[in-house]
Order: C-alpha cells, then structure tokens, then sequence
C-alpha cells in the first residue's frame, strides 16, 4: 500500500522550476532512494512534501491525507519528519536533550520522553555520548543524532537527507546498518544520497530525478542498467 | 546526592536569612537597596524567559514594564482602585499588548522582530506622552498615599515603612525564579530551547513555532508587568521616560546579558553586579572612595568634575560592560563560570 | 493648498538628510549584514564635532562637512576595526548588543563630556526663509543642507557605480563569500563601509545641526528612524534607502500638520510595523530567506 504519493509536484521560484511535475508513490515498510546530480531538486522535493515550501502544483498525499500547505510540524504530528542534509543539531542542548524535544512531540511528560529518548540513543549506539553537548560532537555523530532525534517523534515515514555526506566509508557503512535496522522494525523511509554504492544496497525502489523532473523510476538494477541515467550523471558534465 | 541536599539546604537558609533582614536591619536604605535588587532580578528572570530560553530578544521590555506601571498607577489615580486590583488590570492589559505584538512580530525573524519590538515600545512612551487625559502625558502620575491592605476588618499593613515592599518584592523574585525553573523543567523549556538554538529543525520535529514563542512572550511579559506594578507603587511616580524609555529595556536585557542568558541564576548574578554598581556611581560612593585613597584630590578640578558628573555617568558604565561581555564572554558570567568548572573537571579527569 | 505644499516641501527637505542616515545604515547592513543600533549616536558625534569645529574655530556648518566627513570616516573605520570585525560571525544578537553598548558610550562619554544640556548652534541663517511664492517659504538652512545631502548622494551613487572600490563594496554586498574567492578584500571593503556608513551619519549630523537641539542623547531618535527607512526601503538597497528617508520625511512633516505634532513619530512608527507585517522585505527589497 502506498503510505506517501507524489502526484504532479511542481515548485516554481521566480520563473525557475526546481520541481516539475513529479511523481511517484512509496510503499509502506520499504526504502525510496531518490538520486540525481546536483541542483536535481532533490532537497526542494523534500521541502515540499515536508511543508517547508507548499508545491506551486500538484499533491502530497499522505496516508489517505492532503498535504499541501500544512506546516512542518503539523506533518510531524501526522507521522512525517525528515533530517537535514547540513545538519542542524540544538547545539547548546545536551544528547538526551536533543532526541528528547523530539520525544516531546508524543507525551507531555518529560520522564516518558526521557524514556523514549534513550531508547533511540541506543538505536543508534550513542550511549556514551548521552550528556555530551551536542554542538561539540563530530560529524558522524551529529548525523547519527539527527537520525535518533527525528526517531524519537515516534514517524511513520522517515525522511533522510544525505545522512552519508561528508562521512568516512566506516561511518557510512554504520549509517547503512542502522539504516536497515529501522527498515527491521518496519518504518518507511526515503533516502536521498549521493553514494551510489549505498543507495544500490539500501533502496527498494529509486526515483531518478535531473533539472527538477523525474527521469526514471525502478528498481536499483533497473535504474543502473538505465543508459539515460548513466548519460544523466557521466554523460553531461555541465549536470 | 550528597550535593543536592547541600544545595537545597543552602537555598533553605538564604531564604530564611532573606526573610529574617527586616526584622534585624532596620536602615531604610539597606532595605532601599534590597529592594532595587529584587526588582532587577524580576525583570531579568522575565525576560530571561523570551530572550534566554526562547532566543527572542526583545529590545522592548519597557513597553509591559511601563504599561503594567501605569495601569496600576492610572487606575489608582483616578479611579481610586486599590493597587493590588489593579495589578491584574495591568496583566490583563498587557496581555492584550503582548499577543498583538507576538502576532505581528513573530512572523519575522531575527533582526526584524528586535526592531519591531523597539518600535511597539516607542509607540506606546510616545502614546503615554500624548494620551495626556489618561496617562497626565510628559508629567507623570505621582500617587504616594497608598490605601492599608486589609484582610476583613485586620489591617495587615499601611505601607508606613519599606518592609512591606521589601517583602513584596522578595515575592516577585521567589515568583519569577519558580516560573521559570518551572519553565526549565518542563516541555515548555524544551520547546523553548529547541527554538532558540534552530528554529527549522524545531519545525520540524513537531513544534508549533508561532504557539511556543507567543507563549514564551506572554510569560515573560505578565511577569514583567508585576514587576512594574510593583516599581509604581514602591516609587509612587510614573512618567514616560523611567517606565518607558529605550533604556528601560536596554537595561533590562543587560542584567541577563551580564548575568547569562537561558541560565536560572544568571539574572541573580547579573543583578548582584549591575545594582550595586551603578548605585556606587549614583550616590558618588565611587568618587569618594578615589579621594580617600589618595588617587584624585576633592578639591582638584578632576575631583570636582567626577563629583558632579560621574554620578549621572551609570549608563556609561552599562555600555562598557556590554561591550566587554559580548567580547570576551559572549555566555555571560555563569557562562564563564561553567566553562572554568567545565575545564577544570576534564582536568582533573 | 498651500498648507499642503508647504509641509510636502519641508517633509522632501528633511527626508534628504533622513536619507542620508538610511543609505549610511543600508550600506552597512549590506556589507556586513550587522544592524547598527549606534547609529544615530555616530549622528549625534557628528552634531558635536560640528558643534566644537563652530565654537572653537568659527567654521560654518556647511563648510565643515568638509572636515566632518573624513573625521567620521576614520571615526568609523575605527569602530569596525576594533570592535565590530570581532563578531562578524558571531549570534545577530550579540552583534546588535555590542552596537548599542557601543552607542551607550559614546553617549554617556559626551554627556560627561558637555554634561546633558542643551546645546544651539545658532548661524546667521539658522531661522531664515526664502519665499517660493503661493504663500509657501522654505527654511534656508534645511534647503542647503538638502542640496548638500542631494550632491553628497549623487556622489555616493557614482563612487558606488563607476569606481573599482565601490563594485567591490557592492560584491560584498551580494555575496560575501563570492567576492571573497573572487579575490575581493572583504574585510578591507567592511572598514569602507563602515567608514562611509558613519560619515554620513555624521555628515547628516553636521546638517542638522543649525536647526536641532543639540544633546547627548538625541541619537536613539534617529537610530530608529534609520531602522525604518531601511526596512521601508529594503534592508541592504541603497536606492530604497533614499526613497525610503524621502517617504518618512513627508509622512513626518503630514502627520504633524494634518494629526498633531506629537504624534507624527508614532504615525511612522505604525507604518513601519504595516510595513513588516505586510511587506517584510521592504518596498524595494527581494525576499531573503
């Protein structure tokens, strides 16, 4: 069952397109990589079915419901919540205290969100770290802690924004387990990156995206035995 | 453990030493001073509240200050109502002023809401000076003569010395620490916190961006108002400048920049320095002190100089600490202090 | 009619000087994306240093721009040196603290200085008028002072457009890190622009100073003033700067013919709040996000 639908998004700035008429649906309990060049309008898609810009055309739907135009958080309430490909850690805030504002969306109660947060903390295995300000931590482990941040809103659907970027191969390899571990409990998620390697191994199915539409969507093997793809990323240089 | 029970024992008794003052200390001054203090830690911790935890950094506290002030004093002026009533004629009001700013303001982010906030404080010292039916415009309202605060028929106090406002305040400061280690141990101050440091990724983990600052503004905006209901009655005199002018608000949000912002006890210490000193420069203790050690002589024309100017020369001396805080300690003093304990706990390990 | 010409003309007089201190405000935030809140104390410093160049040595107003400009080019130079290159990437509220501690002491340093009093700087023409007929006058040294700020801005518009240094001021604006790798001296071109910024400040200061009283105090005024116009005409646009200190001087000078003179700051202080609801980016702004 299709738990998000993407039909005939299109984002205009000025008379720019960033997005035009994409669509695609993603199925519950799988992984959507979304690849593309640089400037293929991977972010601004996200933005838009998140509710950081409303699409200039065309539906989010989610779970049977509308999206345009709702605020960012009322998408988090819905089940919906994505990571920052720059990442944006509460810096001044401690670990916990970071993935517990996100507990915070579902109780009330700062013991419970505690409790929900170190939960997440063990997901990604940042345990040591749980009193460390959270503005000090490297780079690995602030992606890992925007990962359990956006965990701890208890979502539906993940939506992860170059959580690899600017990672080692060791630490990627981690992301990639952990990854696979959320897929394990059954969450939904959908992966932008730029590691094609990675991307292979993780999705279920790939949209392809260049100059803001959709070029291609399949499965990995599919999309990499795509020659339009192939001349998207090697054939153009100025792409 | 161990250390919490200390903690708590210390609080324990600095509140009942607190409590204990006037019926030892008996100098008016003393409790004068006391007082200014109390006042300025209630201001810091209500403004801490926006500025500190949420980020929000109004540059117009003056205008909840003022118009808490002048509600009070108004309506104890002209409608003889008794000012503990009409303290929460002033709340009320203030209220109204706070979401009308927060809905106008608060769809702007950093610089624009500072400036929109100036400029809703400026409106309402020039309103002040123009409404001159309500408010006896530039003049002022003096009301001295306030009514015995009775409980029945038992009058519990007739305001004759400053013990009763000593209490009072003291009250406002217990008051506004509580709300806000309240606000720090709940969702709110998380909320709070997650805007300050990133309101986008704060969106996006299900905050409600527009509901949490207006709230934060409310907050801190009520209990400003208190707090210059209280300066009202204590002084008996109101006028535009001293509740309203930009250097109400500056002065507000320095006892916090000082102090440290988003911190329980950095409006305490910022207070612990600001007031002290500047009633130093005030009353020329400053001046005195450089003639008996031998620096200046009295009867030089520097001595003579700093005898007639240093005492207006406070501000001046606000503007200096400012500077140098924001330069050398952008935290503030307790962060300054955290950082040494920090350092010298990884030392130590 | 006449009353109505008149209070046009006299708001399009004073809105050149108010112009003035909006450019110089705009061209700061451009390069530097730092609101200064000292600037009307930098205007109030000018006042004082035209002032002192009267009493002491006798020079007219309006000839010592010529030594008030570049004094308070250096004057401001001095500030971006010293204090504001500090916190250049530093929180927008700490650089916004440390311009209005910046401004506390200049402040309170010329009020030990000349203590709080009033002071007039009187000339031969501080009160004349020329008729322009249909029973309309215009006060001298506003029409001089006017025609000072219209050749000044024009001076400004060419050294910005034409001269190497005023592109790159303007790269600077668009984009700091570009023109850094294009291989711009930023931090040089931020000392300009601070320089240029309180020099005309101060300049603005000097004009003013036949007509206003002269205290310490008097710059939080024009500080907000200089908010407003530059939000009115686009926080960072120099064009929008001069419309916006034209705009402001005519809703002033209306304001306090057809509401009532007390009331005419408060009449701009709304408008500026209309603006940022409706119009954040200003009349002549693009969005930034």
């Amino acid at each position: 069952m299709a738990i998000l639908e993407i039909k005939n998004v299109s984002k205009f700035f000025g008379g720019l397109a960033a997005n035009s008429d994409v669509s695609f649906d993603v199925h519950e309990g799988t992984i959507m990589g979304l690849i593309g060049p640089n400037g293929a309008g991977k972010t601004t898609l996200f933005n838009c079915i998140t509710g950081y810009y409303p699409p200039s055309k065309g539906e989010v739907i989610f779970n049977g419901r509308k999206l345009n135009g709702l605020d960012p958080d009322k998408v988090c309430m819905l089940g919906m919540v994505r990571t920052w490909q720059k990442v944006r850690p509460l810096a001044k805030l401690s670990v916990v205290d970071n993935v517990m504002v996100g507990a915070l969306a579902r109780t009330g109660s700062l013991k419970v969100a505690r409790e929900m947060a170190m939960e997440q903390i063990k997901v990604v295995r940042m345990e040591h770290r749980t009193n460390f300000l959270a503005g000090g931590l490297p780079i690995g482990e602030r992606k890992k802690l925007e990962v359990a941040r956006a965990l701890a809103t208890q979502p539906k659907i993940l939506l992860l924004d170059e959580v690899m970027g600017g990672l080692n191969p060791a630490e990627s390899e981690e992301i990639i387990q952990l990854i696979l571990d959320i897929k394990q409990r059954g969450l939904t998620q959908m992966v932008i990156e730029h590691d094609m390697k990675a991307i292979m191994r993780i999705s279920d199915r790939i949209v392809v995206l260049t100059s803001g539409e959709k070029l291609t969507e399949g499965s990995p093997q599919e999309v990499v035995s795509n020659p339009d793809v192939i001349s998207a990323y090697l054939g153009e240089p100025h792409a | 453990m161990n250390k919490s029970i200390l903690k708590s024992a210390f609080g324990i008794l600095l509140l009942v030493g607190l409590l204990l003052i006037p019926r030892y200390v008996e100098s008016p001054y003393a409790l004068h001073m006391m007082i200014l203090l109390f006042l300025s830690v209630a201001q810091g911790q209500s403004w801490n509240i926006l500025g500190g935890y949420a980020g929000q950094h109004s540059v117009g506290h003056a205008a909840y200050f003022g118009v808490g002030a002048y509600t009070t004093m108004m309506l104890m002026h002209s409608k003889n109502i008794v000012p503990w009533v009409g303290v929460w004629a002033g709340v009320a009001a203030v209220i109204v002023v706070a979401l009308i700013i927060g809905s106008i303001c608060f769809r702007l982010r950093g610089p624009y809401f500072v400036l929109a906030s100036i400029a809703v404080a400026e409106i309402m010292r020039l309103s002040a000076i123009n409404l001159t039916t309500l408010t006896n415009g530039a003049e002022g309202i003096l009301a001295t003569e306030l009514p015995a605060f009775k409980i029945g028929a038992t009058v519990v106090t007739d305001f004759v010395t400053k013990v009763p406002f000593y209490y009072i305040g003291l009250f406002l400061v217990l008051l506004t620490i509580g709300v806000t280690y309240w606000v720090q141990h709940s969702k709110l101050g998380y909320f709070f916190q997650a805007i300050r440091e990133d309101q986008d990724a704060a969106h996006s983990l299900g905050i409600n961006i527009a509901l949490y600052k207006n709230i934060a503004l409310v907050i801190s905006a009520v209990l400003t108002s208190l707090a210059g209901s209280f300066y009202g009655i204590y002084v008996g005199f109101v006028d535009p400048p001293t509740v309203l002018g930009l250097d109400v608000s500056v002065q507000i949000m320095l006892i916090c920049i000082i102090g440290g912002m988003g911190t329980l006890w950095g409006p305490v210490l910022g207070s612990l320095i600001l007031v002290p000193l500047s009633e130093a420069l005030r009353s020329n203790m400053v001046t005195d002190l450089l003639v008996k050690i031998g620096l200046v002589n009295a009867e030089s024309k520097i001595g003579i100089f700093l005898k007639e100017n240093l005492s207006h020369a406070h501000v001046l001396l606000y503007g200096i600490l400012v500077v140098l805080v924001i330069l050398f300690m952008p935290d503030g003093l307790m962060g300054f202090v955290k950082k040494l304990a920090l350092r010298r706990k990884r030392e130590a390990v | 009619m006449a009353v109505f010409l008149q209070s046009l003309i006299s708001g399009i007089l004073i809105g050149g000087v108010y112009a003035l201190i909006g450019i110089g405000l705009t061209l700061i935030f451009g390069v530097m994306r730092v609101i200064n809140f000292a600037h009307g104390d930098i205007l109030m410093v000018g006042m004082y240093l035209t002032y002192m160049i009267f009493t002491l040595l006798g020079i007219d107003p309006f000839v010592s721009v010529l030594i008030t400009f570049p004094l308070m080019f250096l004057f401001g130079g001095f500030l971006q040196k010293v204090f504001i290159n500090r916190v250049l990437d530093a929180l927008a509220q700490n650089q916004i603290l440390l311009t209005i501690g910046l401004g506390l002491i200049m402040s309170n340093t010329v009020m030990l200085i000349f203590t709080s009093d009033y002071k007039i700087l009187s000339t031969s023409y501080s009160s004349a008028t020329i008729k322009v007929g249909g029973g309309v006058s215009v006060s001298t040294p506003l029409l001089i002072s006017f025609l000072i700020t219209a050749a000044i801005t024009a001076a400004l518009y060419w050294f910005l457009l034409k001269t190497d240094t005023g592109q790159a001021i303007r790269a600077t604006a668009q984009d700091r890190d570009a023109a850094q790798l294009m291989g711009i001296n930023v931090k040089r071109m931020s000392i300009i622009a601070f320089g240029l910024g309180s020099a005309l400040a101060g300049t603005a200061g000097a004009l003013i100073s036949p007509t206003y009283y002269i205290f310490p105090q008097v710059g939080s005024v024009f500080t907000l003033k200089a908010f407003v116009i530059t939000v009115l005409g686009g926080m960072g646009s120099v064009v929008g700067a001069t419309l916006g200190g034209v705009l402001i001087g005519i809703t002033e000078s209306m304001s306090a013919v057809y509401i009532s003179s007390g009331w005419k700051d408060v009449v701009v202080f709304v408008l500026f709040l209309l603006v940022l609801l409706f119009k954040p980016s200003g009349l002549m702004g693009k969005s930034r996000t």
